[in-house]
């Protein structure tokens, strides 16, 4: 039984059951804090709608663009030449199989 | 009937392939049985295959002898073309033909009459008889034939749309792009023919000394098959093909470019076998981890839904690579860590096939429900597809490597036997995973979560009967690695590892 | 050296079709790049099969002992003409298709999938 979970890593082994146990247990404690929070939340209601400073926000759903806004801006520097890179013209696809080509050749011709 | 299972599997889809449009005249439903037949087939097919290899060894078949065993005409020179079934063309086949029993049920449904389903159907069946071609010959021109096969029906799929501009578009740059790797794998073909004269696989391996025109002849092997599995700076056809192909047929050119690799690996180890160096092992490295780096960050800031996951899918051929790369890097010493490495690329292209694949189900099932898929326009569909969304996530924390799911097991072991070779590989690729876990947080978040979005129609229960396949098969592979490294995996990379002389002994004889 | 004159001529057929693909604009002209290319590469197949004297591999005409050409080469240059034919009308077909969306062949155009 335990052999057709394990696998071995060389440096040791990894298996599923204590790391699924460990998120069962975790699991637990979480429903358990759960269910101590307050009773007087009611589907339907008010309740429902997001707070955003006290307005009742007409569309409130964050597109998938918006989510870690910051974080690509601060990659800007980094992703605008990859993208650029990727510029949709086939002639600077062919050019790259080239330099691929021109690698290979150099690595084992040369 | 069973001793010629390796051929019925590529010789069935072939024909049956083109028999679709004839049974379509008679009847939908025929049409429909046909598929699912051929399929199944395949499926049955390809199964007893990899019992037979992984219990008994090497399956030689040639073709045209009287019989199938007899690999060398007489003279001791084996000049019939022949299908050679390792464990690891055995593997392929596995893959390929789980697959497919997924894709097909599911664009039976997914792709509309009137867009030509019939026609969809035929180039999908098609595609999948070149990749088993591709995973079982023995012969390299055999190998180039199916080569092509897989680009002209991969190519049919992509610019099947041909209503929208987009289509054609990544359909002619494809094609493009697949000719010229075509085209560089014959020439180098040709050369070592030129050299030789011969063109099994086994019998040139058997010859190759190393000489200028040997190297010449793989540089051109490397460059065509490199860039045919999607690996950088070649990737860029793979996110347009993807992103615009039918998402139902999106799993099988996922396939294709694994099996590629698969052909790449073929070339590195059984044909070059003693020859392929240290040198050309740090070039797959270091291509593995410039295309895990450059598909996780452009799938950050990508706003379709099904672009973004195409890139998910390439970084994903990065894995791959590092794992095989790794072991190639230590082939010559053969330490353990090389092995586990390889273990773990080849672990993950099972493992890809089927998150990669759950994926491209997902959002066909989004597209479905919604006709879009413009991360920018969805969102809150978790509420009126809850299954979708529950495999969605499933197959995002899989594809990020989050244990106990089967990516991680397979990653780990890449982690693992990187390590060894050096600590910044490895560094590198937890790094892409958590990026790719943003990445796929942020598709799932923008689709799937916030308040209720409107969903037109409900999801078919054969979508969800692909999806729970899938599902099942990340999680079984999750919970009990352990049985599947030991049965097929090992096998397999074995084969690469320390195969050749078997290989060669099994078609030369001796 | 002059026995090796084909190949050269081979080589510089690939090379002009793989700057026609790196340096043209127009979509059926890196068709016609892709032409080239595989003119060279089929050309070196079938310059692969030529024997100095040889016979036509036909059994009739075959003498006991006699230099033969290779067949083999052959068989393979018609497949790959074959393959060829396949993938040019192909990519034809979408050259023409994306003509119709967009109303021109220009690479620099044709640009709706980057980044």
């Amino acid at each position: 039984m335990e052999e057709t979970i394990k696998i071995f890593t060389g440096h040791g082994y990894w298996t599923p059951l204590i790391w699924t146990l460990a998120a069962l247990g975790v699991l637990i404690l979480a429903i358990l804090l759960w269910s101590r929070g307050r009773r007087e939340y009611k589907r339907g209601t008010e309740q429902e709608l997001p707070f955003l400073s006290g307005e009742k926000a007409e569309n409130p759903r964050v597109g998938a663009p918006h989510l870690y806004w910051g974080f690509v801006e601060a990659l800007r520097p980094f992703l605008s030449p990859l993208r650029d890179w990727h510029s949709g013209l086939i002639n600077d696809y062919a050019a790259w199989f080239l330099v691929v080509l021109g690698v290979a050749l150099l690595l084992l011709v040369v | 009937m069973s001793v010629h299972a390796p051929i019925l599997a590529i010789a069935v889809p072939l024909l049956g392939g083109f028999a679709v449009p004839l049974l379509a005249r008679l009847h939908r439903k025929v049409r429909d049985l046909w598929v699912l037949l051929v399929v199944l087939f395949v499926g049955v097919c390809v199964g007893y295959v990899a019992a037979h290899v992984f219990t008994q060894g090497i399956w030689v078949y040639v073709l045209g002898a009287k019989n199938p065993q007899e690999t060398l005409a007489p003279g001791g020179f084996p000049i019939r073309i022949m299908l050679t079934v390792d464990a690891m063309s055995a593997f392929m086949g596995l893959i390929a033909g789980f697959i497919a029993l997924v894709a097909f049920p599911f664009a039976l449904k997914y792709i509309p009459e009137e867009e030509g389903k019939t026609l969809s159907l035929t180039l999908g069946i098609l595609l999948l008889a070149g990749i088993l071609g591709m995973a079982y010959t023995g012969d390299l021109f055999n190998f180039f034939v199916f080569l092509e096969v897989t680009s002209i029906a991969a190519c049919g799929i992509i610019g099947f749309r041909t209503w929208t501009s987009r289509a054609p578009e990544a359909a002619f740059k494809s094609m493009l792009l697949f000719s010229v790797s075509g085209l560089f794998f014959l020439l180098g073909v040709a050369l070592l023919y030129g050299e030789y004269g011969a063109l099994n696989l086994a019998y040139v391996s058997a010859q190759i000394r190393g000489s200028v025109v040997d190297r010449l002849s793989l540089a051109l092997f490397l460059a065509g098959l490199l860039m045919k599995a999607a690996a950088a700076p070649v990737h860029f056809w793979a996110p347009d093909a993807y992103g615009e192909a039918p998402a139902a047929k999106a799993l099988l050119l996922v396939v294709n470019t694994q099996v590629s690799l698969y052909g790449l690996w073929r070339v590195l180890f059984t044909l070059y076998g003693g020859l392929s160096d240290a040198g050309v092992g740090w070039l797959v490295v270091s291509l593995g981890l410039l295309t895990m780096v450059v598909a996780a960050l452009m799938a950050l800031v990508q706003t379709d839904l099904g672009r973004l996951v195409a890139y998910g899918a390439v970084s994903q051929i990065g894995y791959m690579m590092l794992g095989v790369g790794v072991g190639l890097v230590a082939l010559s010493g053969r330490p353990d860590y090389g092995f586990v490495a390889m273990q773990g690329g080849v672990f993950h292209m099972l493992n890809d096939a089927l998150t990669v694949g759950l994926l491209f189900l997902c959002v066909g099932a989004v597209e479905w429900a919604k006709g879009t898929r413009d991360l920018r326009a969805l969102g809150g569909l978790g509420h009126g597809l809850p299954e979708v969304a529950l495999a969605f996530l499933l197959a995002s924390l899989a594809l990020a490597g989050i244990p106990p799911l089967n990516g991680f097991a397979s990653k780990i072991l890449i982690y693992e036997g990187s390590f060894r070779l050096s600590p910044i590989l490895t560094a590198i690729a937890v790094l892409c995973s958590i990026l790719l876990l943003a990445v796929f947080a942020r598709a799932f978040q923008g689709a799937f979560l916030g308040p209720r979005g409107e969903v037109e129609g409900k999801i078919p229960w054969v979508f969800l009967l692909s999806i729970g396949l899938l599902v099942v098969g990340i999680l079984v592979l999750g919970l009990v690695p352990g049985f599947f490294v030991e049965e097929i995996v090992t096998p397999a990379a074995k084969a690469l590892w320390q195969g050749r002389a078997l290989y060669l002994a099994a078609v030369l004889g001796g | 050296m002059i026995g090796n004159l084909p190949f050269v001529v081979c080589m510089i057929l690939v090379a002009l079709g793989l700057w026609t693909l790196v340096t043209k604009r127009n979509l059926i002209k890196l068709v016609i790049g892709i032409g080239l290319i595989e003119s060279g590469v089929n050309l070196f197949l079938v310059s692969l099969g030529y024997v100095r004297g040889g016979i036509p591999p036909i059994y009739t005409y075959a003498p006991a002992d006699g230099p033969m050409v290779l067949p083999t080469p052959q068989a393979l240059t018609l497949t790959s003409i074959v393959i060829g034919v396949a993938t040019t009308a192909l990519m034809l077909a979408f050259a023409v298709v994306i003509y119709r969306h967009k109303g021109t062949l220009d690479a620099r155009k044709i640009r709706d999938l980057r980044g």
